[in-house]
């Protein structure tokens, strides 16, 4: 065979070589015909690890409290580098990881839920910026992708696609896992391929539970089982990118049981201990300071001792969940090894995609959506609520959604200030990560000091594959990588610094790194605060993005940013100011706060769609593609069929018990049931039976005034007859929920109201045969347009906390 | 002394759970002051009313604490969007016996108390309130309504008090 032309994909298959007469007499075969693209010999088989949420100072690995032997084990073997650097914020991290280019430029300056009119903010990839994925496969490697995905928009994850968006469309050949930026890890509403395949069965068996992070580990083996079975030399990429360990903090009560105690000294006291081990195990220099507490974290001592095991609790179920993670990465590192493939397989691990997060408040939450939804509660109503739904030993199971502190996060972080959303620190920006390839590596449990940030990681695979980056993906010229390789340094620990200069920019919080230089712009914005109030400041006309507050950092003597030499070098500062403005305009970071544009009067249009219908056999849609019912006045119709001796069941259910809604017959009763956010809990039931035979039953919900979580009468119909009636005095103003789906005819994954609980999923007994939802829009076009703003606050608050 | 020999408080407190409230109720009964009565009441997420009590006033004369009204209000959190949520407020006036006022409570309780909420009342003299209000520590709302006078009259007074408060302190007054 010729030499293949890898630098423009597809690659074309070779010209007929053989010879073809009117019959077979004479002609000869080329057996080429049906061969596939190999890559070049020697290409590893490639592991690509991400954790999420998780932040430098979480594993033991690098001196953190959560055992992960597993993450040590392969540090062993391989390298640490302790200077990798992510982008502070989700979606942008994993379009940077998948595409090698800066994640503006590939339209993620935000997440995928919130798709902004922008260039650097559609949350869709330009089609001249192919991702590795579809390099690797079109160069004859197997792809995969398992668990969190985060890179398809909102409205885009159902049947309509367009699947370009979704994770086969980026070029993995098998996808198993969730397309928004968290889930429940009890019962997922996931997607296989290009399909929403909601909760799966296993769900419902009690005694074996379904638990989402041993799934992703039996399917990624069982993919590697069964590619090795159909074909022994291609080589395999995988991405596994753990739910873990971002919010919903789900995991068995023995993994939490395993650090009971470990964080009653508190986040102050654990960020001292994890510096100490950070430098007894040198994955810090020696003269690193540890930053210095912000206000905006109560000191632990300012806790009320009542409170105190309240939020122990929440670092103790964290840290149980993060380490089922390593084990379940493990699990998978295992199943490679038995196949006698571990010593060419390049493993990637990186822990945390943006630092730890602190999207908890610093309260924490037993639903993380009360805090998406703006509902402030205090660390006291966050207990007695968690107390509600069976106190402190059911956090971290299905009962609840939580999330812990800001102020454990921060810890999490250690030696760094701020976290995720934090662009402009190291807390945000700079993650641990382990690199594993045997067969490579002989420098093995050595540690790697050059600065390396996530869009190197494609340069270095194609490069340690042999694969060019392509020039032209389907006709179209392909934007160079921004990336560069760091594969000198798997051999060589002096191998000279790749990246010497890199921007970072998140929400507004900037930050310019050169040659050791590090200029750092945060807002003065506390980041878990999104308020329109908070907001206020960075108006357009009114934020000057020059004017705030700049500090300056040398990292080669200051490796966790503690000591601000802006005062000393303010040509330095001008130098990196100018230099963020050139990299800005070039990788489609401007306008700056695009992501949170809605507050500044930037909505998109309104929809114009007012009815929504859905046939009895829809299922699992996603939480983002469910008619827009908030702060406005609706209905609920839905014709059906009762046979004889009368029917119970789900006839239309919204997400579960902490946050939606569900029409349903119970005991011959029409009964509506709305969960705000779990908070309050709201009824009304007919006080009369269903009818048998061809029947329509309604809810209409009249609100009470055009703003957000609107209270309201309910009244319910059956065959257009009054039957009960109710009120509901505060909605969801935003969204019931960051994952569960809507259901026609039944209740998939956790229920919305627990009275039929113990008969999940609630299928209903007769026949749905239509559901209807008729929106009503506020008489005044100025009414809908400031409740349609509000929901649009609502949605970036909820899109940055993925 | 007896309930009409002094001024009536009349506490109400506030809950988003059951164990709040009755860790309340059992340091109000714990605190080592005189009262007329405590009443707690909670419904849990499968509509199940729970009551407990430890009333003194009938054995004084009165109508029954529980069984002359039951208000419990629950806290209004402001929103993103500068707005604010009412409150999550009912009222049920009415008078029972003794021997109805479990049943009659469970009623009530069953029309006022959100679902996985739960409501304190404690009626106490004046005298003790130094002692007994910080005993409340986990009320999500707390209000006391005072009043004097005749023992019946003054402890409805105090209630109605207190029912007051709590509904301008939840944004519904």
């Amino acid at each position: 065979m010729s030499e293949i032309d890898r630098g423009h994909l597809p690659i074309r298959r070779p010209a007929f070589s053989g010879v073809v007469n009117r019959t077979l007499q004479g002609s000869q075969p080329d057996w080429d015909l049906i061969a596939h693209p190999t890559p070049p010999e020697g290409a590893p088989n490639v592991l690509l690890v991400l954790i999420d949420d998780a932040g430098f100072g979480n594993p033991s690995t690098f001196g953190g409290p959560i055992q992960t032997p597993n993450y040590t084990r392969i540090a062993a073997g391989g390298l640490r580098y302790n200077r990798c650097h992510v982008t502070a914020l989700c979606s942008p991290t994993r379009a940077a990881l998948l595409t090698g280019r800066n994640n503006h430029a590939v339209g993620f300056g935000s997440v995928g839920e919130f798709a902004g009119g922008f260039p650097g903010y559609s949350a869709t990839l330009p089609r001249d910026c192919a991702p590795l994925p579809r390099t690797l496969k079109e160069n004859g490697y197997s792809t995969a992708a398992f668990g969190k995905w985060h890179l398809t928009p909102d409205g885009q994850q159902g049947p309509a696609g367009p699947f370009d968006r979704w994770p086969n469309g980026w070029g993995f050949d098998y996808f198993y896992g969730f397309l928004g930026g968290g889930a429940s890890q009890w019962d997922p509403c996931l997607a296989e391929n290009q399909k929403i395949i909601g909760t799966p069965s296993e769900f419902y068996d009690e005694e074996h539970p379904y638990y989402f992070p041993d799934a992703m580990a039996d399917r990624t083996i069982e993919w590697l089982h069964g590619v090795r079975a159909q074909d022994a030399h291609k080589p395999f990429f995988a991405y596994f990118s753990t739910g873990c360990s971002h919010a919903p903090h789900h995991v068995a009560k023995q993994w939490a049981e395993k650090y009971r105690g470990k964080f009653d000294q508190g986040w102050d006291k654990l960020r001292e201990e994890t510096f100490a081990r950070q430098k007894e195990l040198g994955v810090i220099p020696a003269d690193t300071e540890l930053t210095a507490r912000d206000e905006a974290f109560p000191a632990w001592e300012e806790v009320p001792d009542k409170l105190k095991a309240f939020y122990a609790r929440q670092m103790e179920v964290y840290a149980g969940f993060s380490e089922n993670a390593d084990h379940n990465v493990g699990r998978v590192i295992d199943a490679i090894e038995e196949l006698g493939e571990l010593d060419n397989t390049l493993i990637v691990w990186i822990w945390g995609d943006n630092g730890a997060s602190m999207e908890g408040t610093v309260t924490g939450s037993f639903n993380e959506l009360t805090m998406q939804n703006g509902i402030p509660l205090t660390d006291e109503m966050q207990l007695q609520l968690s107390e509600r739904y069976g106190g402190l030993d059911q956090w971290g199971a299905a009962i609840m959604d939580p999330h812990y502190s800001a102020a454990w996060a921060w810890a999490g972080n250690t030696p760094f200030q701020w976290g995720k959303q934090v662009g402009s620190h190291l807390g945000g920006t700079r993650n641990p990560m382990v690199v594993h390839w045997p067969a490579r590596i002989k420098d093995a449990g050595g540690l790697r000091t050059q600065f390396t940030h996530v869009i190197d990681l494609a340069p270095t695979i194609l490069e340690l594959a042999g694969i060019p980056a392509p020039d032209t993906v389907d006709g179209i010229t392909q934007e160079p990588l921004h990336g560069s390789s760091f594969a000198a340094s798997l051999t060589d620990g002096d191998a000279p610094e790749h990246r010497t200069q890199q921007y970072f920019e998140t929400i507004g919080n900037r930050g310019m790194y050169k040659d050791g230089w590090w200029l750092a712009m945060k807002t003065a914005r506390v980041p878990w605060v999104i308020t329109p109030d908070a907001l206020k400041p960075y108006a357009p006309g009114v934020w000057d993005p020059d004017a705030g507050p700049a500090e300056l950092y040398y990292l080669p003597d200051d490796f966790s940013q503690a000591k601000n030499l802006a005062a000393a070098h303010p040509e330095k500062v001008q130098e990196l100011k100018d230099l963020f403005w050139a990299e800005a305009e070039r990788y489609k970071v401007l306008p700056l706060l695009a992501t949170l544009s809605t507050f500044f009067g930037m909505v998109p249009p309104i929809p114009k769609e007012t009815k929504f219908e859905f046939r009895g056999d829809v299922q699992n849609v996603l939480s983002g593609m469910i008619p827009r019912i908030y702060n406005r006045s609706y209905s609920i119709t839905a014709d059906l069929v009762v046979p004889d001796g009368g029917a119970e069941g789900v006839i239309v259910a919204e997400a579960d018990h902490l946050g939606g809604f569900t029409l349903y017959v119970k005991d011959g009763k029409l009964t509506h049931t709305y969960s705000m956010m779990g908070v309050f809990i709201f009824q009304q039931v007919a006080e009369e039976n269903l009818p048998s035979g061809e029947v329509t039953v309604r809810m209409e919900f009249a609100a009470d005034a055009p703003k957000p979580a609107t209270g309201g009468d309910v009244t319910l119909y059956v065959n257009d007859r009054q039957v009960g009636k109710g009120r509901m005095d505060h909605t969801v103003p935003i969204r019931f929920s960051g994952y569960a789906g809507m259901d026609i005819g039944r209740d998939n994954g956790g229920v919305v109201d627990r009275a039929y609980e113990d008969k999940k999923p609630f299928a209903f007994t007769g026949t749905v045969k239509k559901v209807v939802f008729d929106i009503e829009p506020h008489a005044a076009a100025q009414d809908e347009l400031d409740v349609h703003t509000a929901e649009q606050h609502g949605q970036a608050a909820h899109a940055l906390s993925e | 002394m007896k309930i009409d020999d002094e001024a009536t408080d009349v506490l109400i407190g506030g809950y988003l759970s059951a164990e709040a409230a009755h860790e309340d109720y059992e340091a109000v009964l714990g605190c080592g002051e005189r009262l007329w009565g405590a009443v707690v009441v909670s419904k849990d997420l499968d509509r199940t009313v729970s009551l407990e009590q430890s009333d003194h006033t009938v054995e004084e004369g009165a109508a029954g604490l529980a069984g002359v009204g039951f208000v419990v209000g629950l806290f209004a959190p402001p929103l993103l969007a500068a707005t604010a949520i009412g409150a999550a407020l009912g009222a049920v006036g009415g008078k029972a016996l003794h021997k109805k006022i479990g049943s009659s409570v469970e009623k009530m309780a069953e029309e006022t108390i959100p679902i996985g909420g739960a409501g304190l009342i404690v009626a106490y003299p004046r005298s003790a309130a130094g002692k007994l209000e910080p005993a409340v520590t986990r009320a999500i709302q707390k209000v006391v309504g005072e009043a004097e006078g005749h023992h019946v009259k003054a402890l409805k007074g105090a209630l109605a008090d207190a029912e007051k408060k709590m509904a301008e302190e939840s944004g519904n007054g």
